[in-house]
């Protein structure tokens, strides 16, 4: 109890709101970038570049669009769980998860490259099998591609199209109304708790929509790359993956802010200490689902199967993975052990950094090494034979990573600006503020 | 013998409450005292901060524990698995290739070493178990496991001394003031 104990006279009595002032430099940049990198992105997939650039830029797309899509969605998840678990040492930095995940209905807008048909005949083989059908798809099926046929109560477009439209509504739906919800507290002059036992209520059953988006997003953006692979494990991967860097997100922000001089007396090293030892325990976790994921097909050894490993232990993407390991998991697990540094704002963004470099090349090996595959099979003339990667396409990967990342940066720092920063109506505030572990 | 000398182990101190236990470490604690100890019916928390206490060396010998465990079982696998009697089961390698068929076995024994180390050195560092503690040759102590918050400084302490002990116990707040001796050897 070495710190300040804090009572109602510290919480500010109309919230922390963000000075517009002196984050309107950093939020400009970020637009601009993101704009820029709309603008080129677009004239990319109009084709005016030529038919090269548009097919692996489409693959740099769907990587970047698809790691940006899992902060909000984990940033979501810990929303939800800290409600349904009736948590009350995260509700000062419940808004920021909050903010992080009300980013998620934007990036509806950079979906829609992934779902126009010219894109998708790059990216998606079983999809170009199904538009050349004449007559009854499932019909022309049975007689082209047996798997397909087999897959088809699936793996059909309307359907596709269908649960696109429900990540993107119904998990929507989830996140902005908790923050709406979160938010109206900060001015009701009687906040009472009808609120806390509302969004409890509102929490238990959008935790199996999380549970479908993030599965099944990484079933349809990610793992139809190739429809013949499939994992048990996906799911449950990218959940881990999302979860962890969500975090290492929120630990970011809330440090940020601090250097800013807001949260003063709320959010303290026992916060940064409880989200430290939440990514330690989702860097464990996702080493552990990641390797069950290798050894259930590396045991298995059935060829649907194996294609993803052996594809990613081919050439210099096996450094990759090799890096993986070590990078991802053995060198945080260790450096996270220490609980001086877990309550360091500044040494566990550091981390959290790191964590989210890692996270990008976990993602990156998940979508690229199916390019120079899948695009030699669709057209060699265009893209070469098959090829172990493309030279030269590296570059689309950055252009299309800063693009939706600086996008990311700019409505998250544009939702951060328009609320107080943490509930200061909210029942439980004061408990939270004290927090000690 | 009825006349042999008795040892003595140290001052007992009752405190009304828990805060006033707490606030009573926290002053024995800025006297210098090293050896003494508080005995509550409940974890306070926080405690270990008022009495100055460093952090336990455990988690040290619990990672080396676990770090063996790793080791032992990856020999294990390695050993039965490549060097002694090496099996070919559907073409996988019989080198150290096959380290991903051994990972289940070292992360289980990398755990079960990490359990036992933190029991044993745990018992360890308690130095337990014990057959009999001198303070149970107190009557009120058996309060400590009821409603009662003792503090016990031992005459080992190199600041003990028989009146100012005793009087920095009672300025503090302390009650019931007694001194323990060792009951006969």
């Amino acid at each position: 109890m070495a710190h300040h104990h804090v009572t109602s006279s510290d919480i500010a009595i109309n919230g922390d709101h963000l000075d517009p002032s002196s984050v309107s430099k950093v939020k400009t940049i970020a637009g601009i970038i993101a704009l820029v990198g709309t603008i080129v992105s677009v004239l990319i997939f109009t084709g005016v570049f030529g038919p090269w650039i548009r097919g692996t830029y489409a693959y740099s797309w769907e990587f970047a669009f698809y790691i940006f899509l899992t902060i909000p969605i984990g940033a979501t998840f810990w929303v939800l769980l800290h409600n349904v678990s009736n948590a009350s040492w995260g509700v000062s930095v419940r808004r920021t998860f909050e903010n992080i995940g009300s980013v998620f209905p934007w990036l509806f807008l950079f979906s829609l490259p992934l779902l126009l048909p010219q894109i998708q005949h790059y990216l998606y083989e079983w999809m170009n099998i199904h538009r050349a059908a004449t007559g009854d798809v499932k019909e022309h099926l049975h007689h082209a591609d047996h798997l397909l046929y087999n897959k088809y109560w699936f793996m059909n477009l309307p359907f596709w199209y269908g649960r696109v439209a429900f990540y993107f509504i119904a998990f929507s739906a989830v996140i902005i109304g908790h923050r709406r919800l979160s938010v109206a507290q900060d001015t009701d002059p009687n906040p009472g708790t009808w609120r806390l036992l509302k969004a409890r209520y509102h929490s238990n059953y959008p935790l199996i929509i999380f549970a479908l988006t993030i599965t099944f997003t990484g079933f349809d953006f990610a793992m139809g790359l190739d429809y013949k692979w499939f994992s048990t494990m996906w799911g449950v991967y990218l959940f881990a993956g999302a979860a962890l860097n969500s975090m290492a997100v929120g630990v970011i922000v809330c440090t940020w802010l601090k250097s800013k001089g807001h949260l003063k007396h709320v959010v303290g090293p026992e916060h940064f200490h409880i989200m430290g030892k939440l990514m330690f325990a989702f860097t464990t976790f996702w080493a552990y689902v990641t390797f069950s994921q290798f050894f259930l097909i590396w045991y298995a050894n059935i060829t649907e199967e194996t294609s993803y490993f052996l594809i990613r232990n081919t050439g210099n993407w096996n450094l990759g993975m090799i890096a993986l390991v070590f990078g991802h998991f053995v060198i945080p697990f260790v450096v996270l052990l220490q609980a001086w540094l877990k309550k360091n704002p500044k040494l566990l963004s550091i981390v959290a950094v790191y964590t989210l470099c890692m996270h990008v090349l976990d993602h990156y090996l998940i979508t690229i090494p199916e390019r120079g595959i899948s695009l030699g099979n669709i057209d060699p003339k265009t893209f070469g034979e098959i090829q172990v990667s493309i030279p030269g396409a590296f570059w689309g990967d950055i252009l299309a990573f800063v693009t939706i990342g600086a996008a990311f940066v700019f409505f998250l720092i544009r939702a951060l600006g328009q609320h107080s920063l943490y509930p200061n109506r909210d029942p439980r505030i004061l408990e939270s503020a004290n927090v000690s572990n | 013998m009825s006349t042999t000398r008795k040892r003595v182990y140290g001052y007992l101190a009752e405190f009304k409450s828990a805060s006033a236990l707490y606030k009573g470490a926290e002053k024995i604690r800025d006297a210098g005292f090293k050896k003494w100890d508080c005995y509550s019916p409940y974890p306070i928390h926080g405690l270990d901060g008022a009495m100055g206490m460093k952090r336990s060396i455990l988690p040290w010998f619990v990672f080396f524990g676990g770090m063996t465990g790793t080791a032992t079982a990856f020999a294990l696998a390695y050993t039965t698995q490549v060097v002694i009697y090496p099996t070919v089961v559907q073409s996988k390698p019989t080198n150290v290739f096959t380290v991903p068929a051994f990972f289940p076995i070292m992360f289980e024994l990398t755990i079960l070493f990490s359990g036992f180390t933190v029991l044993f050195g745990l018992l360890a560092l308690m130095q337990l178990p014990r057959f009999n503690h001198p303070l149970f040759a107190s009557r009120q102590f058996h309060r400590a496991t009821d409603d009662g918050f003792f503090i016990a400084i031992e005459a080992r302490d190199p600041k003990f001394s028989a009146d100012g002990t005793r009087d920095l116990l009672a300025s503090i707040g302390g009650a019931n003031i007694e001194l323990v001796e060792e009951e006969d050897a």
